[in-house]
């Protein structure tokens, strides 16, 4: 006779995988829909093409390795992969861009670590840095919202320059695209104005720069989403945006010319979706309450650090990646206590 | 102790270290022949290099001296961005003369101070810059170098008046230079670093060629 | 210790004991050099002077070097080979030691070859540790030059594009470009790329090796399907 046996932590049973991805698919419908409301079906056209890559490269891996598919490809884990990237890639990128992020993320990232629930990096952000370091000039260009441009291209518009990488005559791409609110406020305090100064600019809205912070309030709504339905526990989120507002707290109390106020780091750039939806991810996050949130905290500060200091515009994928390596230690360091046994790191 | 026992353990020990002693001298000896029978290829190897970094900025049949013979070494100065005395290149053709290449820094670059290289006509215009020393990110600033991009073309010709004084910035900034695409800082840093090297060019101009041409120099190997 | 025929010798050095893909010894200049196929080749032609000439001086007087002592002499012979090295290199490829820079003095790091050293040489003959360096050297060199020529060619879609600081002007014409008008792909050419790429060629050589060692054509061992944490 066989017993099962469980090895810490005993949390309550797993819900299938299937499920969970569902309702993380189901919570980032929010703050796509209001993302692609005001940059645009740029957003929509990056979404199908990430995911329908993901899909299609996890289903290759699958045969290639001679595992079963079923499980795994109707699992939708690849869709969120390819969900999550899309997100983080500007609209309008050229669609190699978003293909070539999706095949890293599942082929590198995902399976050549042995697939779902082996990847030691988030197989998203994994993708995402090799495209940032390999097309950094693509990765900066940003359609600007609506109201500082003539509205965002339309349909089929946005289409020809995803598939054939030129803008049409009629619009003016250096009057369409610039940089991030985030980007903005880097390269101005290097030319040493001061954030009162910078932040006049119109890109600029009441808390994150405009159109995004409309974006990262659906983000939060899908975040809650989760919490409610229990698909991910509040350790992760919270230690993530509390480091990151305590930390950035502390210097913008000290000199807020230089250091952008804590509801700036909040709403500004994927801070709320790398908590809520990238940080989370149960492969590659720590498994342990009081590790998750080390991890969280470690991400936050992370997120900080490499946003004001760094050399690249956002800095969730470098934090969640660094993070994810430093997950077994964490894992072994913070192993819940068995009852009646002395503590042994 | 005794002299034997002393001797005992002395005598393993100046074995040793003989051998090594011995090693050492052949060692030396080989890395000195090497030295002797290579300095002068090296030397000219060296003088080749920096001409030919010099050249990148001197157009054909502008001049006809030794550029590394005809040098200025001037005092530092915040239009040249150094905190050393800096080596000045001096063109001339039959005798007149023809350009200056100023070594300056811009020390705003993206990532670190950016070296370069700007080429001045004795009537003010610019012959080219060249980077030589760079850290901007790849793909993003580092087009400001001239193996990636050919950015640092549009400086051609340009001088202090031309475009106008207000026009020597980045068209982000409201200026007549192109910057990069996804890059604003290096160009920006580039752009200023050209303009007050030009700068420096009109304040000085007389005292950089009036300087007599140095004799044929005898301490040149 | 049982002597190792020749055939032996070079097959352990350039493929069953290959000091990059086997040992992965050496690897701060292999990552960092092997930008193009050129750099690679400069840097494993320099890599295998040294390891020759390291392995023929402590041969010949491995009768001579005191046992108590033999480290810092490998240390001194293999200091002065890579600066006779570093000097020749500025004296007649001048250009090339220049883009490879720091690397060539970094050589002198490479624990290869004190390995050999100490391993092979101070114990063998000196045709025998000629062979040896050789074929290590000759192993190094072929993978800096495997590696240096892919990541090139994934980079920035040419093969050969710097010839001309090896082999002269004339050989620029060597330059190849498979590619007409290849965007590139910043990734292989920075460090995270020689990383990628190292690791895809040690994959490829365990896979020849696994082919070549059971040649009938063998299921792979069923894992128990993976399951999602959580």
């Amino acid at each position: 006779m066989e017993f099962k046996q469980h090895s810490a932590p005993h949390l309550r049973p797993a819900t299938r995988v299937s499920r969970v991805m569902a309702d993380v698919l189901i919570a980032l419908l929010p703050g796509i829909i209001i993302y692609s409301i005001f940059f645009g079906p740029g957003v929509l056209i990056n979404l199908v093409l990430g995911m329908a890559t993901a899909l299609a490269a996890e289903t290759a891996m699958l045969y290639l390795r001679g595992r079963p598919l079923q499980p795994f490809v109707t699992d939708f884990s690849a869709l969120v992969t390819g969900a999550l990237l899309a997100l983080a890639i500007p609209p309008l990128a050229p669609w190699w861009v978003v293909v070539m992020g999706a095949l890293f993320g599942i082929i590198f990232a995902k399976h050549l670590f042995g697939g779902l629930g082996y990847n030691p990096f988030n197989p998203a952000m994994a993708g995402y840095v090799v495209l940032l370091v390999s097309v950094p000039g693509v990765m900066s260009q940003w359609l600007l919202p609506p109201g500082l441009a003539d509205g965002a291209p339309g349909f089929f518009q946005s289409l020809s320059i995803v598939f054939t990488g030129s803008w049409p005559a009629e619009l003016d791409v250096d009057a369409l695209t610039g940089a991030t609110p985030l980007d903005e406020v880097r390269s101005g305090l290097m030319q040493g104005r001061t954030l009162g100064e910078i932040t006049t600019a119109p890109i600029f809205g009441a808390i994150g720069g405009v159109g995004w912070q409309w974006v990262n309030i659906a983000f939060l709504l899908g975040g809650a989403y989760l919490l409610y339905r229990r698909v991910i526990r509040w350790h992760i989120p919270v230690a993530t945006l509390g480091s990151l507002a305590l930390i950035s707290l502390v210097f913008y109390i000290g000199d807020p010319d230089l250091y952008a106020s804590p509801g700036f780091h909040l709403f500004n750039g994927a801070a709320i979706l790398c908590a809520f939806f990238i940080a989370t991810d149960p492969v590659s996050a720590s498994t342990t309450p009081r590790g998750r949130l080390i991890y969280g905290a470690g991400i936050g500060i992370l997120i900080y650090v490499i946003r004001t200091w760094g050399g690249y515009p956002d800095a969730v994928a470098f934090a969640v990646l660094l993070m994810n390596m430093a997950v077994p230690a964490i894992d072994q360091y913070t192993r819940p206590r068995i009852y009646g046994h002395k503590h042994e790191p | 102790m005794s002299r034997e026992a002393t001797s005992g353990t002395v005598r393993p020990i100046l074995a040793s270290a003989a051998g090594l002693a011995a090693f050492a001298v052949f060692s030396a000896g080989l890395v000195a022949l090497t030295l002797d029978l290579t300095r002068e290829r090296i030397q000219t190897n060296e003088d080749l290099h920096l001409l030919s970094r010099l050249h990148e900025v001197v157009p054909p049949d502008l001049i006809d001296n030794n550029l590394h013979e005809d040098t200025l070494v001037v005092e530092d100065d915040p239009l040249l961005g150094q905190q050393e005395p800096v080596t000045i290149y001096r063109g001339r053709r039959e005798g007149e003369p023809a350009m200056v290449i100023l070594p300056v820094v811009a020390p705003d670059g993206y990532n670190s101070p950016i070296h370069l290289l700007v080429g001045i006509r004795a009537d003010g215009t610019l012959t080219g810059i060249h980077v030589t020393r760079h850290n901007e990110t790849p793909g993003l600033g580092d087009g400001i170098d001239s193996r990636k991009s050919d950015w640092h073309k549009q400086f051609r010709g340009r001088s202090l008046d031309d475009p106008s004084r207000e026009g020597w910035k980045t068209r982000r900034d409201n200026g007549e230079f192109d910057a990069l695409t996804g890059a604003t800082i290096s160009p920006r840093a580039v752009v200023q670093a050209v303009r007050k090297a030009l700068l420096y060019f009109e304040h000085n101009r007389e005292r950089l060629f009036a300087e007599p041409e140095p004799e044929a120099r005898g301490e040149t190997p | 210790m049982s002597q190792q025929s020749y055939g032996e010798i070079l097959q352990d050095g350039l493929w069953t004991r290959n000091t990059a893909l086997v040992q992965l010894l050496g690897l701060c200049p292999l990552l960092a050099v092997t930008t193009t196929a050129i750099n690679g080749l400069g840097l494993g032609i320099a890599t295998l002077a040294v390891v020759l000439g390291s392995n023929v001086l402590v041969s010949l007087c491995r009768h001579w070097i005191p046992h108590t002592i033999r480290i810092p002499i490998y240390v001194l012979i293999i200091a002065t080979l890579v600066t006779t090295v570093e000097l020749l290199m500025r004296a007649w490829f001048y250009e090339l030691f220049h883009v490879l820079g720091i690397f060539i003095p970094l050589i002198v790091t490479n624990c290869a070859i004190i390995a050999r050293a100490e391993a092979f040489a101070s114990r063998n003959t000196l045709p025998r540790a000629v062979a040896d360096g050789f074929a290590t050297g000759l192993g190094f060199a072929a993978c800096l030059v495997v590696l240096g020529g892919v990541r090139e060619l994934v980079g920035q879609g040419t093969l050969l594009s710097d010839a001309h600081l090896m082999f002269g002007e004339a050989a620029r014409g060597l330059a190849i470009t498979p590619i007409p008008d290849y965007p590139g792909f910043l990734l292989a050419v920075l460090p995270p790329g020689a990383f990628i790429a190292l690791g895809l060629l040690v994959a490829l050589k365990n896979v020849i090796d696994q082919r070549l060692a059971q040649p009938a054509p063998a299921t792979e061992p069923g894992h128990p399907a993976a399951t999602a944490p959580d």
